[in-house]
């Protein structure tokens, strides 16, 4: 294969996942900008009648709830991201760095064993005890994230610590925050970035999922997966208001994951 | 590798499962301490009127102190006694046993599938690596990889149930004897399969174009052995390990889309139990089926760990 054909095919790539993730992100980011007015309630389960997309299970008009109802899925899926990192990367640095043996213990071994417990029964569990809103939502699911994130973290900061670098820093006597910062922190990068396109495509499946089954959203609220779990009844009279959501949540997770493959292999992997 | 490594690693990962079995039991036990205030109060919530909240104190043993609840509930674990149901006062063993049927039957089909189909692709892919196919296959597993189930569920339900009129939409009025009714198997297991064949088959394509542009490959060759035996006998088997292992992941997968596709195609399976249970605030029955499905994933991920440090010994497995 030579250069420009690789090249090219590399930015169609690139292009395709950005163009697939481009219609639903604008949509979840500027659609409640120009959602306007609710307007009256009609007949649930209707086409026409001024309705683009016809009226939802509860009479609301589709395109409407459409524009208002990706934010949630993108913004709780964006937080729980960062969450996640904010005590992954704490986590997963000290012990990667520590000489103590027994620290590093303390930090990973209780995370190995959350490991254990499937991501979406975790979520259940709570649920079914506490209800929890879009903010309680996207704590679980960080909170799920957390033990594989830090094990990463670990694993790719362990292999920048053993270097001769980070001992010569050592014993030039720099702050441990200079060394893992600094040094160790910036080398990890790109592993970091490979990681966080992965976890974010996995975290976009889990909120989606988690709202589809009813946990950390009120029942009828304006959510894409909400839309497509509550207007099930009504897919033989009016598919569109299951169809187009589902849609959408197809188009972001397969954009998101596309474009970060894409991204990430211009940056590492391959020259 | 010595035989005594080995037995050390299944020592200590024997080890780990074990804490993690008890973790799980604890984590899950520890949810009705969590609860603010009176755990009964709370859990009657929408009908707070006093003879339930006696019957919920009455049923979860909740006047007596935490630690003999959690000894008798723990001891009764593992002779199957899960407690009883706060809705309806039936054992919750009860409601595992009546869900078990279809929920296995759903798992056991996708599996069995999901071997040939993933490392099918995945040969297939790697066979033609940088071609047409290699590049059609890779871009679908990639994008369909990242699709939850229920949004790719409820699109198959709309073209080839509802448009096409092919399979039925959902299994309502089949009972639990799935078997005798295969048109309404065939949208779930496909939509439980999406997501595990794509990482699956792309798994087994990287290990296996790794392996056929190795050194040992290119020897065999020279040799003159043929090409198929070079992939199947020579290349394939080193393209395992790491896909035991995903198999093993796919556990966890499996059972989040087991829910989700009970819940869509209306099965009445573990998942739906579940399901209801969560809704109605039914603890008992939610933590048994936790315990359940948390034990099993412990066990299923410690067998795939000691199977994939069978095939790699040099490779760190975590433990």
């Amino acid at each position: 294969m030579t250069d420009t054909k690789s090249l090219r095919r590399h930015t169609g790539r690139l292009s395709l996942g950005l163009a697939i993730v481009a219609v639903p992100l604008l949509l979840a980011l500027l659609g409640p900008l120009f959602a306007g007015d609710p307007g009256p309630r009609a007949v649930s389960f209707t086409l026409g009648g001024g309705h683009w997309l016809g009226t939802d299970f509860v009479g609301r008009d589709v395109w409407g709830q459409v524009l208002l109802g990706g934010r949630t899925v993108v913004l709780t899926a964006l937080a729980a991201t960062a969450l996640a990192y904010l005590v992954a990367l704490p986590v997963g640095l000290v012990s990667a760095l520590t000489h103590l043996r027994r620290l590093e213990d303390v930090l990973m071994r209780p995370l190995d064993v959350l490991l254990a417990v499937p991501s979406l029964l975790l979520i259940l569990l709570v649920a079914s005890v506490f209800s929890p809103g879009a903010a309680g939502l996207a704590l679980l699911v960080a909170l799920v994230n957390v033990p594989d994130a830090a094990r990463i973290v670990r694993a790719a900061a362990g292999e920048v610590a053993a270097r001769p670098a980070v001992e010569a820093l050592r014993m030039q006597g720099e702050t441990w925050w200079r060394i893992a910062v600094g040094h160790v922190g910036r080398s990890i990068l790109r592993t970091l970035a490979a990681d966080a396109g992965i976890r974010l495509t996995g975290v976009l499946y889990l909120v989606s999922t988690a709202a589809f089954l009813g946990v950390g959203v009120a029942p009828d609220a304006s959510d894409w997966a909400v839309m497509v779990d509550r207007n099930r009844t009504g897919l033989f009279v009016q598919p569109w208001a299951v169809v187009v959501p589902a849609l959408l949540i197809v188009a972001l997770t397969t954009g998101t994951n596309l474009l970060f493959d894409a991204v990430l292999e211009k940056k590492g992997r391959r020259p | 590798m010595t035989v005594g490594g080995l037995r050390s690693f299944v020592a200590r990962r024997l080890l780990l499962g074990a804490a993690q079995t008890v973790a799980v039991v604890l984590l899950v036990f520890a949810l009705t301490e969590a609860l603010p205030g009176d755990a009964a109060v709370a859990l009657a919530g929408d009908q707070p009127d006093p003879a339930r909240i006696a019957a919920i104190r009455e049923a979860m043993h909740l006047d007596r102190p935490w630690y003999e609840r959690l000894g008798d509930w723990a001891a009764g674990l593992p002779q199957g006694d899960f407690g009883t149901s706060l809705t309806s006062g039936r054992p919750v063993g009860q409601y595992i046993a009546d869900g078990f049927g279809p929920t296995l039957l759903l798992a056991a089909l996708t599996l069995a599938l999901l071997v040939p189909a993933g490392f099918g692709l995945g040969v297939l892919a790697a066979r033609h690596e940088g071609r047409l196919v290699d590049r059609l296959v890779s871009s679908v597993t990639l994008a369909v990889y990242a699709v939850p189930e229920f949004a790719l569920g409820v699109l198959l339900v709309t073209v080839l149930a509802l448009k096409l009129a092919w399979l039925p939409p959902t299994a309502v009025g089949y009972g639990t004897d799935l078997l005798a009714h295969p048109a309404a198997l065939v949208l779930p297991v496909l939509v439980l399969l999406s997501r595990p064949v794509c990482s699956l088959s792309r798994l087994v394509r990287a290990g296996m174009v790794d392996a056929l542009a190795s050194p040992y490959a290119a020897h065999a060759r020279r040799y003159g052995v043929p090409g198929a035996r070079v992939r199947y006998t020579h290349a394939l088997p080193n393209a395992l390990a790491p896909a035991a292992q995903q198999l093993a992941r796919t556990v966890d997968w499996l059972l989040c889309g087991v829910i989700v596709v009970e819940a869509l195609f209306v099965i009445p399976g573990l998942g739906t139990v579940l399901l209801n249970a969560v809704a109605e605030r039914d603890v008992p029955v939610v933590q048994g089926l936790a315990v359940v499905f948390g034990v099993l994933t412990v066990v299923l991920n410690l067998g795939a760990d000691v199977v994939a440090h069978r095939l790699t010994p040099r490779a760190a497995v975590a433990a």
